[in-house]
């Protein structure tokens, strides 16, 4: 992407499975229903400002940024 | 109370009284205890609690778990005894991990995807109930179209037959006059034995409740569907990763949690449109404003008015020094309505873009498992109403329930106004 793209993750421990970041990544992230926990696909990559959006909305303080795109 | 050596910390102005609240919430006494330096405390049975009404400070509570628990006590501001704790203890008053795990059980059913599903099944019944408000030319809102449009769709999601629907409606309210002072039922009504205290609510409709849970349990034992019991039972069968009590709490939950609360952001949301033509004609000149509105008309309503955590250890909070075990009140009426979060706090703006709202939480991890659920049917109900360019008018005051807890409407008459589809012409 950009200089200012990061890598995201989800601390599964954490998640409580609502899907927010589904919701407003559905690129980056994706909810498995039976178990109600999120992961990161595809590129796990996003502009900054988009990334925090997602940490900000993250109900279980499970979205972090873990560094810089590569 | 903590601070016993320390000076003592500015006294919020009385919020708690039930009574308060029967002509609205007391706005102006929220105000005062936001302009306070840190946190107000707040006297209130033995002990008393730390009155948190600022948005920022509500988000904090909200997303430190760990430091302002759901489980050590109870999460309405009056206590309870140890013993009533535990056998009153739902997915509401834990921590994590059993947080985690009994929400995750039903998590997957109300995620945004999932929730969308619904949306045919919301509108059926949308279509139904504002057909049948308009045919009879309006009458008491809640009962027409706000209490049974929330309860029709947990219920289509539980797997439950709609002819319970009004039986449930029933038990509900039972359920809200618990948070208040009056019951007006026996103890022993629906064959209850139990002490009122160790039920939710304080209520014997809670017992109603918990059997008609058992009942349908058993039901689904015997044979499975594709459902939300279903799931539940499943999920105790399989080496009991839900216990039997937690069944049962969830499914009180899920039935109350999910129907109280929706039907009264759609009564606060009628009297706005009411109260606001302006607004509402807004959202029928432009339906790219539906999205906006329903979110507005969550916020204007505030339908549960605080949720509590206590303090896990010693800590601060703007500035307040709060002692481990001290009552932490978040009033997310007061969060809803401050100057810090949003423009003109106290004018109904369809197109409102500025703050995120906190009527489902303050945005931690007990964030409401319903939102999209609630989001799905106040906006398939706007939706509906431009559609048919129904236009409110609000007959008489609405009455209110006595309560601290929910911002409760337990009837208020509605029209359609002259002009209006289904008005007079
Ligand atoms: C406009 C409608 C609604 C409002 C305003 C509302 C509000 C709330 C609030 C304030 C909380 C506590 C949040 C916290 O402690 O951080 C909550 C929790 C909850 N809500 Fe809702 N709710 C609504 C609709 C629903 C619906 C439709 C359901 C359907 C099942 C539901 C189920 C629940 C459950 C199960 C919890 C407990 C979550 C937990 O502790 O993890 N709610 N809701
Ligand atoms: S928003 Fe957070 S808690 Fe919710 S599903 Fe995504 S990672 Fe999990």
């Amino acid at each position: 992407m950009s200089a200012d793209s990061v890598r995201m993750a989800v601390d599964s421990q954490r998640c409580i499975g609502g899907g927010q970041c589904e919701m407003l990544e559905p690129e980056v992230f994706l909810v498995d229903d039976d178990e109600a926990v999120s992961s990161v696909i595809g590129s796990g990559v996003l502009p900054r400002a988009r990334a925090d959006v997602v940490v900000h909305r993250c109900p279980g303080a499970a979205v972090s940024i873990v560094g810089p795109e590569s | 109370m903590s601070p016993t050596a320390a000076p003592a910390p500015p006294l919020a102005p009385e919020i708690a009284d039930p009574r308060l609240y029967l002509d609205g919430i007391p706005h102006e006494r929220f105000a005062q205890i936001r302009a306070m330096p840190g946190l107000g405390w707040h006297a209130y049975g033995d002990n008393g609690f730390w009155a948190v009404t600022r948005h920022a400070d509500v988000r904090e509570v909200s997303r430190n778990p760990a430091v302002f628990s759901s489980s050590i006590g109870h999460t309405n501001l009056w206590d309870l005894e140890a013993d009533a704790l535990e056998a009153r203890r739902s997915l509401i008053d834990t921590d994590a991990p059993d947080h985690t795990r009994l929400r995750r059980m039903v998590a997957g059913a109300f995620t945004p995807k999932n929730i969308r599903r619904w949306t045919d099944t919301v509108r059926e019944i949308t279509v139904e109930l504002l057909d049948e408000f308009e045919a009879r030319g309006g009458g008491d809102w809640v009962e027409l179209v706000a209490a049974p449009l929330p309860i029709r769709v947990i219920l289509a999601m539980l797997g439950v037959p709609v002819a319970d629907a009004d039986y449930l409606v029933e038990l509900s309210n039972y359920l809200v006059e618990g948070t208040g002072d009056t019951q007006s039922i026996p103890p022993d009504a629906f064959g209850n034995t139990t002490e009122l205290r160790l039920l939710p609510f304080n209520s014997p409709a809670s017992h109603a409740l918990f059997e008609y849970g058992e009942d349908i349990r058993a039901k689904r034992r015997a044979e499975p569907r594709d459902d939300l019991v279903t799931h539940l039972v499943r999920a105790e069968a399989d080496g009991g990763r839900i216990s039997r009590h937690e069944y049962r709490h969830l499914f009180h939950l899920l039935v109350f949690a999910g129907n109280e609360t929706t039907r009264t952001a759609i009564s606060h949301g009628a009297m706005a449109l009411a109260a606001n033509r302006d607004q509402w004609q807004r959202v029928l000149d432009d339906r790219a404003l539906v999205e906006s509105a329903t979110e507005e008309v969550i916020r204007w309503a505030t339908p549960i008015l605080h949720m509590r955590r206590t303090a896990a250890s010693d800590c601060e909070l703007a500035g307040t020094p709060i002692a481990a075990g001290d009552k932490v009140v978040m009033w997310y009426a007061s969060a809803n309505r401050d100057e810090a979060a949003f423009a003109d706090p106290f004018r109904f703006d369809a197109g409102r873009a500025d703050g995120e709202h906190f009527a489902f939480g303050g945005g931690g991890p007990h964030l409401c498992l319903g939102a999209f659920l609630a989001r799905l049917e106040v906006s398939v109900l706007l939706e509906e109403m431009a559609a048919r360019r129904l236009v409110l008018e609000q007959l008489g005051e609405p009455v209110r329930a006595a309560s601290n807890f929910v911002h409760g409407v337990l009837s208020v008459d509605m029209a359609p106004a002259a002009g209006s589809s289904g008005g007079p012409r």
